[in-house]
């Protein structure tokens, strides 16, 4: 831009970056590159989908005979807790778009709070796992406690702790960032011209959201 | 007075900024159908669609993914540029899923050509002979003495 004159230096916003010219760009290069980050977690979390669909090929029974031992019901209510959340975090950005601090604050409250439930449900699911022998690898002791599963169960366990514990870690620092953003929401940091901490956080969230809601189905909803 | 760029295209006016802010009842609806959808996929579960269940748990997955991408992660109404990215890294996984199935589900005929024999099918073959030399070894024995 030419006109880097001492008037256009008096009228930038405190949360614009020395090297950026304006806000919008500012905006669109954090934008850009939550984007992206969004992109390598698809990839990430695209190379375990493809193992678990590689076992169904090689063990089709074998999955569905296993999956069964997975509890529905927790799966469900854990769905509808990331899809609350999610709900909570999309109002949250909005709040902090429309300047309704008082929304901002409530939402991101509301949204960190379904992290917690969701990993105190995943909790006792994989207590009950871990009680059951339902372990990967070595540590798979169904027959044990007298489970009558499939030959190689325990690979099915295997990725299905794989997937669900990398999620898991997901939402745990999914709730590290939204504290984060929660505590600079009560510094009032946040309005309707600077708010891209706020939606990159929310990004970062539903990824986390998109891709239970394929986990779901396919390690729990199998038949 | 030199241009600004956005996202690879020149603005008029750099200083000013423009969102689109969604209405809640946009989220609400958006919300009301993933639980639906949800809650459909949950139920159907117990009813049991045989082959189908896979591709239609799948379908079900992907609307409520394009739901939460487009309107919760607001992508419909950004800058055409981050749906491209964003869009174009699914063709990547696409490429992924395709080669790497593909594969599995041909290579078996070449493998029996070669003479190759999965360790694990090797493994099964022979437990099912032990098996088999278990139920039919007391047999032969009971009706000779």
């Amino acid at each position: 831009m030419s006109s880097t004159s001492a008037h256009d230096d008096e009228e930038r916003p405190w949360f614009l970056a020395h090297h950026f010219d304006t806000v919008g760009q500012q905006v669109s290069a954090a934008k850009l590159g939550m984007w992206l980050f969004c992109c390598t977690e698809v990839l990430m979390f695209s190379g375990l989908f493809l193992a678990y669909f590689i076992i169904r090929t090689l063990y089709p029974e074998m999955v569905l005979g296993a999956s069964e031992e997975l509890n529905k019901t927790a799966g469900g209510v854990n769905t509808i807790v990331l899809l609350t959340s999610s709900f909570t975090m999309a109002l949250g950005v909005r709040a902090a778009q429309t300047n309704n601090q008082k929304a901002l604050e409530r939402n991101l409250l509301i949204t960190i709070a379904c992290a917690f439930i969701f990993m105190i449900v995943k909790y006792f699911e994989y207590t009950a796992k871990i009680e059951h022998g339902l372990l990967p690898g070595n540590w798979y002791a169904a027959a044990e406690h007298g489970y009558m599963l499939p030959k190689y169960s325990r690979v099915f366990f295997g990725v299905y702790f794989t997937m669900t514990g990398l999620h898991g870690v997901h939402v745990l620092v999914g709730i590290g960032v939204l504290s984060w953003i929660f505590i600079r929401a009560r510094r009032r940091e946040f309005n309707s011209e600077n708010y891209v901490a706020v939606e990159n956080a929310g990004l970062y969230w539903h990824i986390v959201d998109l891709v239970w809601i394929f986990l779901f189905p396919l390690l729990y909803l199998v038949k | 007075m030199s241009l600004v760029y956005l996202n690879g295209k020149p603005v008029d006016h750099p200083h000013e900024n423009h969102h689109h802010v969604s209405p809640v009842w946009q989220f609400t609806a958006v919300f009301a159908a993933l639980v639906t959808l949800t809650i459909l996929t949950y139920l159907v579960s117990y009813a049991g669609l045989g082959s189908a269940s896979l591709p239609v748990a799948m379908a079900v997955a992907m609307v409520k993914a394009s739901l939460v991408i487009a309107f919760f992660m607001h992508l419909f109404y950004e800058d055409r540029v981050y749906a491209f990215m964003f869009l174009s890294c699914f063709i990547f996984v696409a490429i992924f899923f395709t080669f790497v199935l593909f594969d599995m589900h041909t290579s078996a005929e070449m493998n029996e050509e070669a003479g190759i024999h999965y360790k694990r099918a090797v493994e099964d073959s022979a437990e099912q002979a032990d098996t088999n030399r278990a139920f039919d070894a007391p047999a032969p024995a009971k009706a000779g003495h």
